[in-house]
């Protein structure tokens, strides 16, 4: 069991099945994204501003901005307990640890706000 | 790039300033290697889910499967250069 404080959910089930839900939402989302942009060269302004406006597809980028920041905690909770440990850094692991995981925290939070007034700015 | 995307949805200039700051050569470098990374991790995340189904999970599954995501990877990166320029 996990007894880890700092993982997403208490539960690394939980946490696993988030990674992998994020993961395929996100895929989702940037393969669209990326055939739309590859299907229609050249795009001027007012199709890129409908794209966004669309009720469908403020959803769609609202939830893969909330499996970015899901996803990407996950991911680097792991690469955290994985590498910065008291065998890599000794005394000081847990603060180091601690800092990488509040920044990446912090980060993950303001892109999440940032992309919610952008989505909700046009 | 949330910067980007916020400035070419907010108004038509933004939108032409920020197609005239890609199609510089750095840009364009930029985004080609953003999106390589891109595309690596969603190959091989696509190789984590196929694994958790069970499939390639030997030794040489999980060498090959390595293999396949490289090549895969390689050609979808140099067609998104394509793209690109």
């Amino acid at each position: 069991m996990v007894t880890n404080v700092t993982n997403l959910s208490r539960s690394g089930l939980y946490d696993w099945m988030a990674q992998r839900v994020s993961a395929v939402v996100l895929a989702a989302y940037f393969i669209f994204l990326i055939g739309y942009l590859v299907a229609n060269p050249g795009m001027g302004y007012a199709q890129w501003h409908a794209l966004f406006a669309n009720n469908g597809m403020r959803i769609f980028s609202l939830l893969a901005l909330v499996a970015l920041g899901a996803h990407a905690w996950v991911g680097m909770w792991t690469i955290s307990t994985d590498y910065l440990t008291p065998m890599a850094l000794g005394k000081s692991a847990t603060a180091v640890r601690f800092l990488f995981q509040a920044v990446c925290g912090v980060a993950m939070f303001a892109y999440f706000v940032w992309g919610v007034q952008i989505l909700w700015g046009i | 790039m949330l910067y980007a995307l916020g400035k070419s949805l907010g108004s038509e200039e933004g939108f032409a300033e920020v197609k005239a700051c890609l199609t510089s050569p750095l840009a364009k470098f930029v985004a080609w290697g953003l999106l390589s990374a891109l595309l690596y991790h969603l190959v091989a995340g696509v190789r984590h889910l196929i694994m958790d189904m069970g499939i390639g999970e030997t030794l040489e599954g999980g060498k090959l499967g390595s293999k396949i995501v490289i090549a895969v990877s390689v050609v979808i990166i140099v067609l998104a250069g394509v793209w690109i320029w």
